[in-house]
């Protein structure tokens, strides 16, 4: 266990490292700088500003001094808002995204794993047919047609819940749904074929056989076996939810990381870019690694030397 | 060989009998021998989803194609007095010739029966205290009155018009934007882009994959660990990241999409390749192959990679509906094609801000993504379920 933790952890600061590299290198790359405007600002102020974000220096200094500055958490100042940190951006919008993110997940496992077994024990039967209608649903409708779709129904014909805001808890439903759409659907999809596939294995004849309550052979033998491949994609589910927030925030007006996300892309703000860029991948590396350890912990059959 | 031949003159002379051809070619193989993609082809056609996607397709394409040179309108013809118009109108009618029609923001037009769009009617004399325009169709008087919902068309004596019919906008049929932008030849453009996008995304994708995995699994060893270990690093961190980034840098637009699609979408086909490599090079045909020294390009192009034709298929088709899906995402967070071209993610993300009065913007570009979607999805799974049967579940 803790070689195979020590071996994750470093792949991870790799890979963190890289992504660092990858978007410094990329932003310094646009042509012309940060204060590039339409409007030619004076050559004086431009010097001075400059100056006053060293962007005088050579392109390995600066990647050097980004990197000191990353190492101790700070992120730097956004150069579009006075006297706004990139760190304080996140710290504002993280907190929503992630309570946002966090119902996503659990309405998508609450439902999703209940649904795909469901499916599966009734299959090629009126509830799977629903089921997976739902589901191809689900996954073919981007998120940003159901949220307007949702917004259009329940918020503006129906009048039952916001169109925007996170006030009370009403404001959220709408938000969740919509994000979680697709990874509900792909969870639905992935756990009914995984039981499918584990309900043909000779320990549940065995099961069955010895006498073994039905209840007890689907949920102890049949659940606990197929929810494997669905731990594996709580990962990149995460993944899926944060990339769909950003649209999601945007068309509900959520103060959330995404939103500033989106927003910093729009007024090319290039620091905060880079900044929620990284934090992003890293947030990501670090739930895809928690993943892989609670894939250890389920499955007992994984070997850890590998 | 005297029991034999006693043995037959056993035999009664009835048994002796000549057979004829239907017994004699019985064991014969009467079947044509189907190659591979035919077989395929055939298991593909009795997947009814899968062939209602293919045909959905093909429309689309051809749609996309052809579409624009049957409208009457350019993408970027704007009529700002036709703007906002819905694709269901309300008519009145003033007299046996002439109808009206009373859209958002107190416009009113004068539409045949039919429901074609004639004129935007200019007022005769308006009085906004009182909330009432008068306005004048051929010779009769109409006068809005906008001081209560609903608002109130009256004649010159003050009875209201007779609320006539329903009617299809036969100008516009998909309706037209907030510049009188006909949406009909809009999304039909929109398809254009959005289908040429996932097509050339995914060509680039196929022959960077194909190589990138190919070349890793065929030379195994040090070389697939690292070039593997590069894969995985760029698939740690969501696909979508590397995109809006690239996208920052080389500004909006069709070529930059193509490009930033191309340039990352490809781990996935690598990763396929690869492990479908690594299986089909312990074969003995390879083998052969290198016993009479075949060069190794050859093994890997010749002999290899048509073996692995059915996943790289697949993965193809399933990556076309996601590279529509990238670029509508981009789009309508502002990344995408930009004006006056339009992509279904751009007409969602321009129609957004009108939802509460004009639903019908959004509905066309939303209704053309999720069907093109559903068929590249059926189509996909069928595929998946026609080349690779042993994936089937």
């Amino acid at each position: 266990m803790g070689k195979f933790l020590l071996k994750r952890v470093i792949a991870m600061v790799i890979t963190i490292f890289l992504v660092i590299t990858l978007t410094f290198l990329l932003m310094h790359s646009i042509p012309g700088g940060p204060f590039t405007k339409e409007k030619k600002v004076p050559p004086a102020i431009e010097e001075a500003l400059n100056k006053k974000y060293n962007l005088d220096d050579s392109l390995p200094k600066q990647y050097i001094d980004y990197l000191k500055r990353i190492a101790k958490l700070d992120l730097g100042p956004s150069f579009q808002y006075e006297g706004m940190t990139v760190n304080k951006l996140i710290k504002d919008g993280f907190p929503t995204s992630a309570k946002l993110g966090s119902f996503t997940v659990l309405l998508t496992l609450a439902l999703g794993i209940p649904f795909g077994v469901l499916s599966a024990l009734k299959q090629n039967k009126w509830p799977d047919y629903i089921v997976m209608f739902l589901a191809t649903l689900g996954i073919t409708i981007p998120a940003f047609v159901l949220a307007t779709v949702f917004i259009y129904f329940f918020a503006l014909k129906l009048g039952l819940l916001p169109t925007f805001g996170l006030d009370s808890w009403k404001g959220y439903i709408l938000p969740v749904l919509a994000l979680a759409g697709y990874s509900l659907s792909f969870i639905t999809r992935l756990t009914r074929s995984s039981m499918l596939e584990v309900m043909q294995q000779d320990y549940i004849r065995t099961a069955r056989a010895k006498g073994l309550p039905e209840r007890v052979v689907i949920f102890k033998h049949g659940l606990r076996n197929s929810i494997l491949p669905v731990v594996t994609y709580v990962g990149p589910m995460i993944a899926a939810i944060l990339t769909g927030s950003f649209v999601i925030e945007k068309i509900f007006a959520l103060p959330g990381m995404g939103r500033h996300f989106v927003q910093s892309i729009t007024n090319r703000d290039y620091t905060t870019i880079m900044g929620i860029t990284i934090f992003f991948a890293t947030f990501l590396v670090f739930m895809v690694l928690i993943v892989d350890i609670v894939y250890l912990l389920v499955d007992p059959r994984i070997k850890l030397d590998d | 060989m005297e029991n034999l031949n006693s043995n037959s003159k056993n035999i009664p002379k009835e048994l002796w009998t000549k057979i004829d051809d239907t017994e004699k070619n019985k064991e014969q193989i009467s079947r044509k021998s189907l190659t591979y993609f035919q077989d395929s082809w055939r298991r593909l056609k009795e997947n009814k989803m899968a062939m209602i996607g293919l045909s959905v397709v093909i429309i689309l394409i051809l749609i996309a194609l052809f579409g624009p040179m049957f409208s009457p309108y350019e993408y970027s013809d704007q009529n700002l007095s036709y703007s906002s118009l819905t694709p269901r109108l309300d008519i009145y009618k003033v007299s046996d010739d002439s109808y009206i029609h009373l859209a958002n923001g107190l416009r009113l037009y004068r539409v045949t029966e039919s429901g074609k769009i004639i004129e935007l009617l200019s007022a005769t004399e308006q009085n906004l205290i009182e909330k009432k325009i008068t306005y004048d169709v051929k010779g009769k008087t109409v006068l809005l009155d906008f001081e209560n919902q609903p608002f109130k068309l009256l004649d010159g004596n003050g009875n209201e018009y007779s609320y006539h019919d329903r009617v299809w906008n036969k100008t516009y049929l998909f309706g037209s934007d907030d510049l009188g932008r006909d949406i009909l030849v809009r999304v039909i453009y929109g398809a254009r882009i959005s289908l040429l996008i996932a097509f050339v995304a995914t060509v680039v994708n196929f022959f960077i994959g194909v190589l990138y995995g190919g070349i890793a699994g065929y030379a195994g060893g040090k070389l697939d660990n690292f070039m593997m270990r590069i894969v995985d690093i760029i698939s740690t961190v969501p696909l979508m990241l590397y995109v809006i980034l690239l996208m920052v840098v080389l500004g909006s637009g069709l070529k930059p999409i193509i490009i930033a699609l191309g340039s990352i979408y490809w781990v996935g086909m690598a990763r396929i390749v690869r492990g479908q490599i690594l299986s089909l090079k312990e074969q003995e045909y390879v083998l052969a192959a290198k016993s009479i020294g075949t060069r190794h390009w050859r093994i890997l192009t010749r002999h290899l990679l048509p073996n692995a034709m059915g996943p790289i298929i697949v993965s193809m088709t399933m990556m076309i509906p996601r590279a529509i899906f990238v670029e509508a995402f981009l789009s309508f967070i502002g990344l995408g094609v930009s004006a006056p071209k339009a992509s279904w993610g751009t007409l969602a993300n321009d129609a957004l801000g009108a939802l509460r009065s004009y639903p019908h913007q959004l509905f066309f570009p939303a209704l053309a993504i999720c069907v093109t979607m559903f068929a590249f999805n059926f189509l996909g799974d069928g595929l998946r379920d026609a080349l690779d049967p042993r994936l089937r579940k």
